[in-house]
């Protein structure tokens, strides 16, 4: 099959980090081409010079066997390679088809809606995709947006997608349809996509080929039919990550938390929560697993004392908290993590030993006579670096500087650090490599052992099944269903978050 | 980062951010920042037919040479560095306060009617040092007061403290004239259109010639920094102003927060108020021209953004800026220039400041594009 799209010995280096060390890549026509690879392994930063986004240092890219050379975007789009970036870059207010033509060489002046409506309904047909092409784009559902941003590739003539983590916001049904629909379009119609993801499934289950991306450099290149998970696995970290410990996390002991019938609104002033009950023990895990928007993050606010209860009660250790602002709760037991990492959990701008200053400022052990003791937040700091293994030069670099996966691990331990009673954890492994995730979850299950109760908020289902000790569906903000272990297979909880409801759910 | 690279030829010119500016760096790039602000100032000074030696000379030898011109200096200086830390404290929570004029006429207003109430000719008169300490009591609470309003507006109701500052300034400006010119109980026995002088036992001490308020000024500045380096409640303005989200996820009270900073910035301002006109040697009063005063306020807030919110950092730049006004406007008198030369030159002096910032965030890169790419490699790669 003839090489499409090659790139040979890109070498890409930013102040004092090599992104990129003579990196290969062939991608062949009319295939699903993976690259694949940790955070921080120079994924972003290829796909940035095939578009023509960074300029590479050194080397070449070749386009059906010629050279050529991208300034800019502009270059990679007249080459017939079109970007679908992870963030949408559309326009929420205007329809499909607006969308679609926006920024199309030929609309400079004027716009002649009518002639494109018959072209993009036509490579519609061709592609095989469902849109209604009059709806407004924030009418629609995540994935149906990143289809709009597909056509408006395929619109500009792309011959080449980039598609960056293109699962990442999806729910697993809509990921599944978008990935048949792009087997399809490349089987059928000679498109060829080049996917970058760090989930080992949509490799698997999608891709024919598979580049794997190690600290910079090609560390692998196979043909999906001859890998396995495992594998791979070993390409991208460099060696075997040893599975979590399964089953029970320990002997459930007091109760700890108790939530009964809770409610709050949401930001726009709607229900968000309407009606919430239940309890957990110390070491137990509660698993809530939802598509995002039906009350799981409001849930974690009230707990937290971020958003007021418009009715209910939360007690922590039996006694009564609903009213208590954020810092009393920190200071009883109550540990929450975000799922904004760098927006709510973290201040980019702050050495790590501010942030960690964030939860320990009104501490008394940590402030003497009005001042912060930086002496004793330094050390506090260098023992959360050393002991979740975090990746950084020293304690005061700004927190900006770290990866999504050592962030989150720093986040991680200031919240351990505290030893709270109650764990919220939302969305804790979203965007981590393999690693990290690995770690996060184990450090989930260690606190439960250590008798904090856990309140995990995850879309991802094995994490859910594999952590929880209960598996809470939440939908329209309702659990929908209160499981056990074993009743909590995928196929059983991803029915009730989409809103099915079984008659025997049981409530506790 | 925003800019791409700049061709020319086979070099490329870029912006790259800097790691950590090397020490000394920061003074350097502020007497660069001084020195081209004189160099294009120079051109106002040509165009009106003037020697930009003989300006600067006036200027200059006025402002930090002549005593009466230095001592005017100082005082003007210390009232700068009063409206620096008014408006760097809501700053560092990141808020805008505006309102520097307007605390500062509440501060000089509530100042002059302490003694309006309490003061009685001798005998039977209260002590000086008593009614010396209300005044200055008075001036800050009615800064804090005044900064108060659009402190509770913000914490309770989100309104945007920058309109409400600036609307309070245009009515505190018609309360002052009310009091001293249309009026109202503060106006003078001469009825010049200023408030009536302050009895001789209330004028504030000096210490070699200099009001006290100088020691109070330099003290709030290491006070401030201390603040805002290692105090808890430093800690929590700071990350307000950094991320509103991450703070009050930190457990820090936003309402709170944003009160309590405009009550310490009006408070500053109410004593630039106190200083500027009941602690400068030759005033005493509030003047005709108030208004100048109250829009020299401003000059604070250019202090402490040139200064980066360090209040010991805006000491020399209050200083410089303080001084320039007089000299300039000396010079502008003794030469005939054209009116406006001290704004001028304080304009130009604020983008030299402003741009300099840009140099000690980035510099500017000079070197050789790439070399050329390799041929392709005619070939498979394994396993492809």
């Amino acid at each position: 099959m003839e090489v499409v799209l090659a790139a040979r010995g890109i070498t890409k280096r930013f102040p004092g980090v090599l992104a990129l060390d003579r990196v290969d890549l062939e991608v062949p026509g009319g295939e699903i081409h993976a690259v694949l690879g940790q955070n921080g392994a120079g994924k972003t930063t290829l796909m940035n010079v095939l578009f023509g986004l960074v300029q590479p240092d050194e080397g070449a890219l070749f386009l059906h066997g010629r050279r050529v050379e991208f300034r800019s975007p502009h270059d990679a789009l007249t080459h017939g390679i079109g970007m679908v970036h992870q963030t949408r870059r559309l326009v929420a207010a205007h329809t499909v088809l607006e969308n679609i033509v926006l920024g199309h060489p030929r609309v400079r002046g004027v716009l002649s809606l009518r002639d494109a409506r018959v072209e993009v309904a036509a490579l519609c047909r061709r592609y095989g995709v469902g849109l209604d092409l009059g709806a407004r784009v924030w009418q629609l559902s995540e994935g149906e947006r990143q289809w709009v941003e597909i056509l408006k590739a395929l619109y500009r003539g792309a011959r080449v997608l980039i598609l960056d983590e293109p699962t990442s916001v999806l729910t697993p049904p809509e990921a599944a349809a978008l990935l048949a629909g792009l087997q399809a379009m490349v089987r059928g119609e000679g498109v060829t996509a080049l996917l970058v993801t760090h989930k080992l499934p949509t490799v698997m289950s999608a891709c024919d080929r598979v580049t794997v991306l190690r600290a910079g450099r090609v560390v692998g290149r196979l043909r999906t039919a001859e890998a396995t998970e495992d594998l791979l696995v070993r390409y991208m970290v460099g060696r075997d990550v040893a599975p979590g410990p399964a089953g029970p996390s320990g002997a459930p002991g007091r109760r700890v938390l108790e939530v009964e019938d809770l409610a709050c609104l949401g930001d726009r002033g709607v229900a968000a929560l309407r009606g919430v009950s239940f309890a957990l023990r110390e070491g137990e895990i509660l698993g809530i697993a939802g598509v995002a928007g039906n009350g799981q993050e409001e849930l974690a606010q009230v707990l937290a004392g971020l958003r007021p209860a418009t009715a209910g009660r939360v007690r922590l250790d039996g006694r009564d908290i609903t009213r208590l602002p954020p810092v009393a709760r920190w200071a009883l037991g109550v540990g929450y993590i975000p799922a904004e990492r760098t927006e709510v959990a973290s201040i980019g701008a702050f050495s790590l030993v501010d942030n960690t200053a964030l939860t320990y400022h009104f501490d008394p052990a940590y402030v003497r006579r009005g001042l912060l003791d930086d002496a004793g937040l330094a050390r506090l700091t260098r023992r959360i670096i050393d002991g979740f293994d975090v990746k950084v030069p020293h304690p005061y670099a700004r927190a900006r500087q770290l990866s999504g996966g050592n962030l989150q691990k720093m986040i991680l331990g200031r919240v351990l650090s505290r030893a709270p009673r109650v764990l919220i954890a939302h969305l804790p492994t979203q965007g981590l490599d393999v690693e990290a995730t690995a770690f996060v979850r184990a450090q989930l299950r260690e606190a439960a052992a250590g008798g904090a109760a856990v309140v995990l908020i995850s879309e991802d289902l094995d994490e859910i099944v594999a952590l929880g000790d209960w598996v809470a569906p939440i939908y329209e903000g309702r659990f929908v269903a209160w499981l056990g272990r074993e009743q909590a297979d995928p196929e059983t909880v991803g029915a009730m978050m989409a809103g099915r409801r079984r008659e025997w759910a049981a409530a506790r | 980062m925003g800019c791409g690279p700049v061709r020319l030829g086979r070099h490329e010119l870029t912006l790259e951010p800097r790691q950590a500016p090397p020490a000394g760096y920061t003074v350097l790039t502020a007497v660069a920042a001084i020195v081209a602000a004189l160099a294009l100032a120079s051109v106002l000074f040509l165009s009106a037919d003037a020697s930009p030696a003989a300006a600067y000379r006036a200027i200059f030898s006025y402002a930090f040479l002549n005593p009466h011109g230095l001592a005017a200096t100082v005082h003007r200086s210390i009232y700068l560095l009063f409206c620096t830390y008014a408006f760097l404290v809501p700053l560092r929570a990141g808020l805008w306060n505006i309102g520097l004029p307007g605390q500062v006429y509440a501060g000089g207003l509530a100042a002059f009617a302490v003694p309006l109430l309490l003061w009685r000719e001798p005998p039977g008169a209260p002590a000086p040092a008593v009614v010396i300490a209300l005044m200055i009591a008075a001036a800050a609470a009615a800064g804090a007061a005044a900064g108060g309003i659009a402190g509770v507006l913000r914490a309770r109701f989100q309104v945007n403290e920058i309109l409400v500052t600036m609307m309070l300034n245009s009515i505190l400006f018609w309360v002052v004239a009310y009091m001293v010119k249309e009026g109202g109980p503060f106006m003078g026995a001469t009825a010049e259109g200023e408030s009536f002088t302050l009895p001789a036992p209330l004028r504030a001490p000096l210490w070699w010639g200099v009001p006290f308020t100088a020691a109070a000024a330099l003290g709030a500045a290491a006070l401030l920094d201390l603040l805002f380096a290692r105090a808890a409640l430093g800690y929590r303005i700071r990350a307000f102003g950094e991320s509103p989200a991450a703070a009050r996820y930190g457990g820090v009270n936003p309402a709170a927060t944003s009160l309590l900073v405009f009550l310490l910035g009006g408070a500053f301002a109410g004593l630039a108020g106190y200083h500027n006109f009941a602690a400068i040697p030759g005033v005493y009063k509030i003047p005709g021209n108030y208004g100048y005063y109250g829009d020299l306020g401003f000059y604070g807030m250019i202090s402490a953004l040139i200064a980066r919110g360090s209040a010991l950092g805006a000491v020399p730049i209050a200083f410089l800026f303080g001084g320039l006004s007089l000299g300039a406007r000396f010079a502008q008198g003794a030469l005939r220039l054209p009116f406006g030369v001290d704004y001028a030159l304080l304009g130009l002096l604020m983008m030299t400041f402003i741009g300099s910032h840009v140099l000690q965030a980035f510099r500017v890169v000079w070197r050789r594009r790439a070399a050329a790419a390799p041929e392709a490699v005619v070939g498979g790669l394994p396993g492809a």
